[in-house]
């Protein structure tokens, strides 16, 4: 009985993180983005008044205001595209790395790991101020530039779209690097081999073997990159210039700056709705066609 | 018949400071089925992979057919390689696996024809669109074996094609593929541990140890007439006694009993293998005691093995394992435990190893 107790426990704890830390959050950011906003702390007025009896004090004037304003919905689809070349650079860096880590010998695969993994231990901070160091009109990679006579004067580096694409592949190389490693290290080497026996030459081998029995290693991997990375804030704060404008930055202006809890909130739990449900749908699709496929 | 069909030549291979192979020169004939034989390590499948074109010899020359395909990436080699864990693509059915090495030169139609042509020789045709999840060891085995063939290679290479069936599926496939190399004249050549898979598959089979090739020959020629102490051991069961020249005739100071040889021998010092069921065993009251070529001793231990008992006999200080024939169905034929025999043989049994 005790067992059966500790068994149910287990079974269910998953779900009962997912309630209180996913669920609950969800639900009260949803409860202030239909809340009504005003001068104060906090800044909007409760749902439920009781004032002259029972009142529900709600609006969805924040969802029709952040989906009339283009500046929102722009922001959103700057972040969508910027999550998609960033997965795509992190999928093409990390695919070839994790592979030959997978494949690699077991010291080295230790040792190459390690390496993957060492960024961790350094503050995320810090390692994006790094990059501002280097990458500034004076940093290190200008001055080598001039130099080398590659530049006569320096280059503007920094501050703009492509210094964010950089940031963000660099720290979330990982993320795509481990779950593609994961699947990677299970892959039967003898297939690659069996495929060539079988006249299929390297290029052919890749997109008829390695490719397709690596998809739940790139999905996960992609994922975890994708998502993360519409939300990213700090990258484009510090590397980014004023040329784009992301939704983690709108979100940040709309809470802290202009303090509007209710239209901050519409836009976050917009932004979530719209990023998981299709992640949702993709993944019932996705699981339905591996076990059809029995990958 | 063309000897030099597969010609291996001087080939050599370290891994690091690991020799793994010393100069292995063989000729493989056409339609032959040929066995590589030898215990883990001995560089078997290094020579296998290397002929695959998995491995670069450091030294040597592969030829088949008259052209040297040392330097040919493996998708370059008219050969097919059969893999030990059969190596089938998991994320394709039969049909396609079977398929894989065709699709690229093939028509769909062909394509089609050449598949269903294949399941039917390997009696698969019930499995085409089954997942590779779905198969037994046995089909798999077939799936992977038709994968090669469909392909029509010129050379067949099998890693352990049998050690990962049970025993009684084993004893199955192996006739099958013992027929199926006679009718489709494909040269085959496989890689065992098991010395009972060499003897029953292989027309040549060679023996190897630590990189080198110790015996090539027909499996009945390396039963009866081993060259070394070592293939002796390693296949079959083997008596080996120590004897030395002692007047006119061998002596065995282990048994205490003199042997006559049907041939000269240089050395005065030599080891004889004796095979255990080339020795006839009789009850003690019908015979004559220690003559040549014969001895008593007493039953030690004894399994039953159905068409053979074995029995291991202790005559003096050394202990003589004996198959003996069930030819009688009545149970109390065998000799009990702790009974004394006599034991006989012909001098032709007799075989002498050269080191």
């Amino acid at each position: 009985m005790k067992n059966k107790l500790f068994e149910k426990y287990f079974v269910f704890s998953p779900y009962f993180w997912l309630v209180l830390f996913f669920f609950i959050p969800l639900a009260i950011i949803f409860k202030i983005s239909i809340s009504v906003s005003e001068w104060g702390m906090p800044p909007y007025q409760d749902i439920f008044l009781f004032d002259n009896g029972f009142e529900i004090n709600t609006t969805f004037e924040n969802y029709i205001y952040i989906f009339s304003d283009y500046y929102y919905i722009g922001s959103f689809v700057n972040s969508l595209i910027l999550a998609l070349i960033s997965t795509f650079f992190c999928l093409i860096i990390g695919f070839p790395l994790a592979f030959y880590i997978a494949t690699s010998n077991i010291r080295l695969r230790n040792i190459l790991l390690v390496l993957v993994v060492i960024p961790f231990w350094s503050s995320f901070l810090l390692r994006v101020y790094a990059w501002k160091i280097i990458l500034q009109n004076n940093g290190i990679l200008n001055v080598i530039l001039l130099n080398l006579g590659i530049t006569s004067e320096p280059l503007q580096l920094l501050y703009n779209q492509y210094a964010v694409i950089m940031g963000i592949v660099y720290t979330y190389l990982p993320l795509m690097i481990l779950p593609l490693f994961g699947y990677l290290n299970k892959f039967d080497l003898n297939l690659i081999e069996a495929s060539k026996d079988l006249g299929l030459n390297r290029i052919k081998t890749f997109f008829k073997v390695i490719l397709p029995l690596s998809v739940p290693g790139i999905v996960a991997g992609s994922l975890l990159v994708f998502i993360p990375v519409v939300g990213e804030f700090i990258i484009p704060e510090m590397l980014g210039g004023s040329d784009r404008l992301y939704y983690g930055k709108i979100l940040w202006e709309e809470f802290f700056v202009n303090r509007n809890w209710p239209g901050a909130s519409a836009l976050a739990f917009s932004g979530i709705i719209i990023l998981v449900l299709p992640i949702i749908i993709f993944q019932i699709l996705y699981s339905r066609w591996s076990q059809k496929n029995e990958i | 018949m063309d000897n030099n069909f597969l010609v291996i030549e001087n080939i050599s291979k370290s891994f690091g400071d690991n020799k793994v192979l010393e100069n292995i020169n063989l000729n493989i004939s056409k339609s032959e089925f040929f066995g590589l034989l030898g215990s883990s390590g001995s560089g078997k499948t290094t020579l296998l992979r290397i002929l695959g074109g998995f491995e670069k010899p450091d030294t040597g020359r592969v030829i088949l057919d008259g052209t040297d395909i040392t330097n040919l990436e493996p998708f370059d080699r008219p050969l097919n390689y059969m893999f030990q864990s059969y190596a089938l693509f998991p994320h394709l059915n039969v049909f396609n696996n079977l398929a894989f090495g065709i699709k690229e030169n093939f028509t769909q139609k062909e394509i089609e024809i050449n598949v269903r042509n294949i399941a039917e020789l390997l009696s698969i045709e019930h499995l085409l669109n089954r997942r590779i999840k779905q198969l037994s060891g046995g089909e798999q085995q077939r799936v992977a074996l038709g994968r090669c063939l469909i392909k029509k290679p010129k050379l067949l290479l099998l890693d352990e094609p049998l050690a990962a069936l049970d025993k009684k599926l084993r004893s199955k496939t192996q006739l099958e593929l013992t027929t199926l190399q006679k009718k489709l004249k494909i040269t085959f050549v496989f890689v065992t541990h098991d010395q009972e898979e060499a003897m029953s598959l292989s027309d040549r089979m060679a023996i190897m140890k630590n990189g080198l090739i110790l015996e090539c020959s027909s499996p009945e020629e390396i039963y009866e007439n081993p060259k070394s102490l070592y293939t002796a051991n390693f296949i079959g069961i083997a008596n080996i006694i120590e004897i030395y020249k002692k007047d006119e005739n061998f002596y065995s100071d282990d048994l205490d009993i003199n042997f006559k040889l049907n041939k000269e021998l240089k050395n005065t010092q030599t080891k004889i293998l004796l095979r255990p069921e080339k020795i006839k065993i009789q009850s003690i009251n019908n015979l004559k005691t220690n003559s040549f070529n014969s001895f008593s001793g007493e039953i030690l231990e004894k399994s039953y093995l159905g068409s053979f008992t074995r029995y291991e006999i202790k005559i003096n200080k050394t202990i003589i394992s004996v198959l003996d024939q069930n030819f009688n169905s009545n149970s109390n034929y065998n000799f009990p435990k702790g009974e004394k025999v006599i034991c006989s043989w012909e001098s032709e049994s007799i075989k002498i190893l050269e080191d």
